[in-house]
């Protein structure tokens, strides 16, 4: 489950200083100093008013049984109780309606800040971390340090209510004070030791319960097979056996987790007892007033509980800081792709050169060294290779997402360092291999790259693929929900809309990943329509695999181990029978329509002994 | 069909352990929880006797407190009350955890049973509800709802019942001194429940507004950074932090809200204000010479026991209403209809392989039909290529043939039998359909293979194997056919999968094959192997491909060309070169 994933350090980890760490956090207290003085405030009033009104009690107490009881006495000691009641509860009014309002501002200050980080940070920082982790961080710790702050008003709140009241105590009658005192590092022992129980229990409970969950996910995928096979029977068993299991685990917990109060319970119970008991004798030997002896007697809860919070106070001021740390981490993570210069171009011819660059992801493997690579405005260039060539590198050096470490990189014969970068993407249209759609209408996803393009526009650049047959396909038209991540789309759907993102934006120079979904034949045929739309007014750079991109190229660049090793068209590469062919035969002689013609072959029958000997 | 109940007509029914009442979310609830009566008896004897034992402190110091203003106090008889006050929470420590631990055992008896009620159910109900309903959603309520249940009871009911009880003792206690003093806390139990009830009514809406907003932001935050290269590559990394920042500032605002809403709790003033009326009253009466100060200390003591149901109400009673709500929507899946009869009595023959379709509509709703007026026939062991855009009916069509589906108007027939005229057990052992998203158990490679014929000897599990064309690449891994799937990185690729499919289809070896070949081969090497299995196993038996491969179209006996849930197009290649023109443009290079 994603409940301790989420707590994994990342390369991109730091450890800040305690100071720089308060610092940090301070800046984002800074503009809600006010704020902060009331709920302080409201804190030393809410804990001197739970102290004091014992005290006022007890020595009310004691004016009652040294005297006869006047009116007056009575409205005055119960309007005193009365005032303080009301007070204390404006009081605390104040601090929850302030604490509330800090922290909902402080997480959306950070998470904001957060968000702003993550999304400016490279390609290569968003490749090498799981996007999941990336949003914990930004919605679950920087809640989690939110609540950090509730927390902490509470127990400091206690905490000072608690030392008021011990110093009254021991003013009062020093030994039974110390007598009380003594009972605190029993609990607090107690405490941790239940703790630690418990905190091994729910794990292991949790455990249980990601169990029956996966083996639920599971069975609940496999139910339409379960049912094709009338196996349901086979499938109930599996999931029987883990509800028992979970059941058997929580069972477990909850004797644990009920155990725990009843003890603290019982122990304050015989704590009161002896109380009631020995505090009488020091009354009997004269040592204190009866009201003292009650005021000892009703503040003991007052004690023992808040040593409870307290002792897991220290934990969650640790997961706290460390989720603050979690998310400077991610504020301050480092970039590698930098600009030197902001040249905002209005249009690019499309040249682009790759000068003696050298690049790597990871220092000691070379993706591409000493590379070059000259592209003509206009022209339309196809990458081939086997996986790990290093044809994917190049489109993303040219799509500026990552940085390379040696060379230059030309484009229009200027340094792509001296470009404003989302000036530059502007002029370029990106097309990745498997197209991500936002949650929206196809038309807010075609007009992503250009909130400003209209929908006539749309619809007559549309119309010129396939005569329009995908928008009719599309159940709303335009204005279909494509569903999260584009789900409700088909993959060919979900190719076309990014094409037409890329045909709207008129952009400069393309770079296309081709994706290597199958696709059904019709689909097939009008992305290629689009793709030929695109290529006629492009600089283009495709990754290719399909043969029909390969074969609609101006030239093919034949990569191994991130050098070019053929270069040409199609037929001549093709009749020099070296590293083309190969990969022609490996990748591409399947989508011919030679091999159509031959795929008869396996329709006839092959003998069964031949194919059992293999 | 007659009125039968949803047991005798789901699919698979399975004796559980009792009925329950499926009417409303509290009669379905009280149904499960009257079997857990011995623990409901517990829970309830040690919330009571909990509350009246938290009674005796304040009544026995009351007393020590008489005791020790007499002129000459009887220390013996305070220490025997210290005893009884001892002795008292010693047992009340007991109860109390007889309290916690019954609504405990309750609670997971409960998720138990309904987890595993629903699981039943789930398994029941027809493959056009397994369609229609998402797995993520499914899962949810399996897991989320249900453990919300557990902790409506556990500590939801719990805390509430337990504290309720010392709501009570005041009332109790407090007349056993004076009759009057029945009256403040009479007056606090009454407005509390009024602040309480106004407090929930305006906050549900508000914690509404705060789970939504925050829905918002996250779902909206996760596409953003999986879309990240979309975002930079448009260059819309402004567009998005824009979004994000509204998003946020909605979430801040309504928790602004709610935490207003939270701080004005006003049952918390109550008690402030009953304590000090219930002192004022109590000194009164003892200025009148009515009370004794002792029976006021325990009076004033026994009101603050009213501070457990104050504080604790709050967290509790949202608890019980999300407990609600899950059983609500657990509740509405078990409710939902299950629309196919297993027909036991129906044909059993073996089939001969002969599907026709006649005036065939469908659809999960008649405002939005998905296959119009279809006819076709299929003759016994031909192979049949289906051909058409995602979303034009390719897969609902082959889901009428094994009763996935049921057909809304016209007739599917096999061997010139009605579908529905046939036993289904039957119809579905000889038929097998290999879905797109293949999915497989992590259990051994053998275990998937042998999942529709569970005693296949290991030879036979080779052999199938071997003609799926699949025995190579398991061989490929250290365990061989024992390699347990998805344990240390042993994930298939799409190619495999499909091959393992077909080798189940080989051990079964039905008389029809449905196969939704939509999965695409890398190179041409696993192409050739693909295309070998597919051959092999659509010799001797009807088959039907749905396929984006040219190759099984171009030698497919019939090829029918869906298009937005009609026939485009039907014929052998031949026939389709010549009459359709998108059929040629395919063909084209």
């Amino acid at each position: 489950m994603g409940f301790f994933s989420g707590l994994a350090a990342e390369k991109y980890d730091r450890q800040y200083s305690d100071k720089k760490l308060l610092q940090r956090i301070w800046d984002y207290f800074k503009n809600q100093t006010r704020r902060l003085t009331i709920i302080v405030i409201a804190i030393i009033v809410i804990a001197i008013i739970d102290a004091f009104t014992p005290v006022i009690v007890a020595r009310g107490l004691d004016q009652i049984t040294q005297e006869s009881i006047s009116t007056q006495f009575i409205i005055t000691l119960s309007g005193i109780i009365l005032l303080v009641g009301i007070l204390g509860w404006f009081a605390n009014l104040l601090r929850r309606r302030f604490s509330a309002r800090t922290i909902a501002i402080l997480i959306q200050q950070l998470s904001t800040d957060a968000f702003q980080a993550s999304v400016r940070q490279d390609l290569s920082f968003h490749d090498s971390f799981e996007s999941g982790k990336i949003v914990s961080r930004i919605t679950s710790d920087t809640r989690e340090f939110g609540q950090l702050i509730s927390l902490s008003t509470d127990v400091i709140m206690q905490f000072i209510a608690s030392i008021i009241l011990a110093v009254v105590l021991l003013q009062t009658e020093w030994r039974l004070a110390i007598a009380i005192f003594l009972l605190i590092p029993i609990f607090f022992f107690l405490v941790m030791r239940y703790r630690h129980i418990a905190r091994k229990i729910t794990r292991e409970g949790m455990r249980a319960m990601a169990n029956v969950n996966s083996t639920i996910k599971e069975t609940v995928s496999g139910i339409a097979i379960a049912k094709n096979f009338r196996q349901e029977y086979a499938i109930y068993d599996e999931f029987a056996e883990a509800n028992e299991t979970s059941f058997d685990v929580n069972i477990k917990r909850g004797f644990i987790l009920s155990v725990v109060f009843p003890v603290l319970r019982t122990i304050g119970g015989i704590a009161t007892a002896l109380m009631v008991y020995f505090g009488a004798l020091t009354v009997l030997e004269g040592f204190v007033s009866a009201g003292a002896w009650y005021l000892f007697l009703s503040t003991l809860d007052r004690f023992l509980f808040p040593v409870m919070s307290i002792s897991s106070f220290w934990t969650n001021v640790q997961t706290g800081l460390s989720a603050a740390e979690r998310i400077f981490a991610l504020i301050d993570a480092d970039r590698s792709v930098k600009q030197i210069g902001s040249i905002r171009p209005q249009h690019l011819d499309g040249r682009i050169e790759m000068i003696n660059v050298n690049f790597s992801y990871m220092p000691e493997e070379s993706v591409l060294s000493n590379f070059s690579l000259h592209i003509e405005p206009g022209e339309t260039l196809a990458l081939v290779g086997h996986t790990g060539a290093g044809k994917t590198s190049i489109g993303r050096l040219i799509a500026r997402f990552y940085e390379f470490q040696d060379g230059q990189v030309l484009i229009d014969g200027t340094d792509i360092r001296e470009f404003d970068l989302v000036a530059l993407r502007r002029q370029m249209g990106i097309v990745s291999q498997v197209p991500f759609l936002f949650s929206g209408t196809v038309l807010d996803n075609i007009q992503y790259g250009c909130p400003v393009c209209n929908q006539d526009e749309i619809l007559r650049i549309g119309g010129k693929i396939g005569d329009g047959e995908w928008i009719e396909t599309l159940p709303n038209g335009l204005d279909t929900e494509v569903g999260e991540r584009g789900s409700q789309l088909s993959m060919g759907q979900r190719q076309l809309v990014a094409l037409m993102r890329v045909l709207i934006q008129k952009p400069s120079i393309f770079i296309l990943d081709e994706a290597t979904a199958s696709i059904d034949p019709f689909t097939e045929k009008q992305i290629q329509t689009a793709l030929d739309l695109i290529l006629s007014e492009t600089t283009s750079i495709l990754i290719a695999h399909r043969l029909s991109t390969v074969r609609s190229s101006d030239r093919i660049l034949v990569m191994r181990h991130g050098e070019i090793i053929e270069e040409g068209d199609h037929r001549t590469l093709l009749a020099q029978g070296k590293h083309y062919a190969e990969l022609y035969n490996t990748y591409f002689r399947h989508q011919s329509l030679e091999y159509i013609e031959e795929a008869k072959k396996f329709a006839k029958r092959a003998p069964v002994d031949s194919i059992l000997s293999n | 069909m007659t009125a039968v109940t949803a047991e005798s007509v789901s699919e698979f029914s399975f004796e559980a352990k009792y009925k329950t009442n499926r009417k409303t979310p509290i009669l379905w609830i009280l149904s499960h929880a009257i079997h857990q009566w011995p623990w409901i008896l517990m829970a309830l004897i040690g919330a009571t006797s909990n509350a009246a034992l938290a009674s005796v402190v304040p009544i026995y110091i009351g007393r020590a407190f008489n005791q020790i203003l007499e002129p000459a106090p009887s220390l013996s008889l305070i220490g025997t009350y210290a005893l009884i006050i001892g002795v008292s929470q010693i047992i009340r420590g007991l109860l109390q955890f007889a309290r916690n631990f019954g609504f405990e055992i309750i609670a997971q008896n409960i998720e138990r049973f309904v987890r595993q009620e629903l699981y039943v159910s789930l398994l029941g109900k027809s493959m056009t509800f397994h369609n229609l309903q998402s797995v993520g959603d499914l899962m949810a309520r399996a897991t989320n709802d249900v453990r919300e249940v557990n902790y409506m009871f556990s500590p939801g009911f719990n805390l509430v019942i337990g504290s309720l009880n010392f709501l009570f003792i005041p009332l109790i206690v407090g007349p056993s001194y004076h009759p009057a003093l029945i009256a403040t806390p009479l007056a606090f139990i009454i407005l509390y429940i009024l602040a309480l009830w106004h407090y929930l009514k305006i906050l549900n809406p508000i914690t509404g507004d705060v789970r939504q907003t925050f829905g918002n932001l996250n779902s909206r935050l996760a596409e953003a950074i999986d879309g990240v290269e979309v975002v930079k590559g448009t260059a819309q990394e402004d567009g998005e932090i824009d979004r994000f920042y509204d998003n946020a500032v909605d979430y801040r605002d309504a928790s602004i809200r709610q935490g207003d809403v939270e701080s004005r709790f006003l049952p918390m003033l109550l008690l402030g204000i009953t304590m000090a009326f219930g002192l004022a009253h109590a000194l009164f009466l003892m200025q009148q010479g009515q009370l004794t100060i002792g029976d006021v200390i325990a009076y004033f003591g026994t009101l603050s026991l009213l501070g457990f149901p104050t504080h604790i109400s709050l967290f509790a009673y949202s608890q019980i209403s999300l407990g609600f709500a899950g059983s609500k929507r657990i509740l509405e899946l078990l409710n939902t209809e299950n629309k196919l009869d297993q027909n036991i009595s129906g044909n059993t023959q073996t089939i001969e392989g002969d599907i026709q379709f006649k005036h065939v509509h469908f659809g999960y709703s008649d405002s939005d039909p998905i296959l119009k007026d279809i006819n076709f026939t299929i003759k016994p062991g031909q192979t049949v290529a289906i051909v058409g855009q995602t979303g034009s009916g390719k897969t609902s069509l082959v889901k009428l043939i094994n009763r996935t589906f049921d057909v809304n108007q016209g007739e599917v027939l096999i061997d010139g039998v009605n579908v529905r005229d046939w036993y289904l057990e039957s119809l579905r052992n000889q038929i097998s359909i290999i879905e797109q998203d293949i999915f497989l158990f992590s259990r051994s490679i053998a275990e998937n293979i042998a999942f529709g014929k569970q005693d296949a000897t290991r030879e036979e599990i080779i052999k199938a194997a071997k003609e799926a064309q699949a025995h190579d690449f398991i061989m490929s891994f250290e365990e061989g056919y024992d390699t347990i799937i998805g344990e240390r990185g042993t994930t298939l690729s799409g190619g495999q999968r499909q091959r393992l499919a077909l080798a189940r289809a080989f051990l079964t070896s039905p008389k029809i094959l449905i196969l939704d070949d939509s999965t695409s081969a890398i190179d041409s090497e696993t192409e050739d192997r693909i295309q070998q299995a597919i051959f092999r196993a659509a010799e001797g038996r009807t088959t039907l491909i749905i396929t984006h491969r040219l190759s099984q179209i171009r030698w497919a006996n019939l090829i029918i060309v869906m298009r937005q849930g009609e026939i485009a197009a039907i014929g052998t290649h031949e026939e389709l070169m010549k009459k359709s023109k998108s059929y040629q443009r395919i063909f084209s290079e």
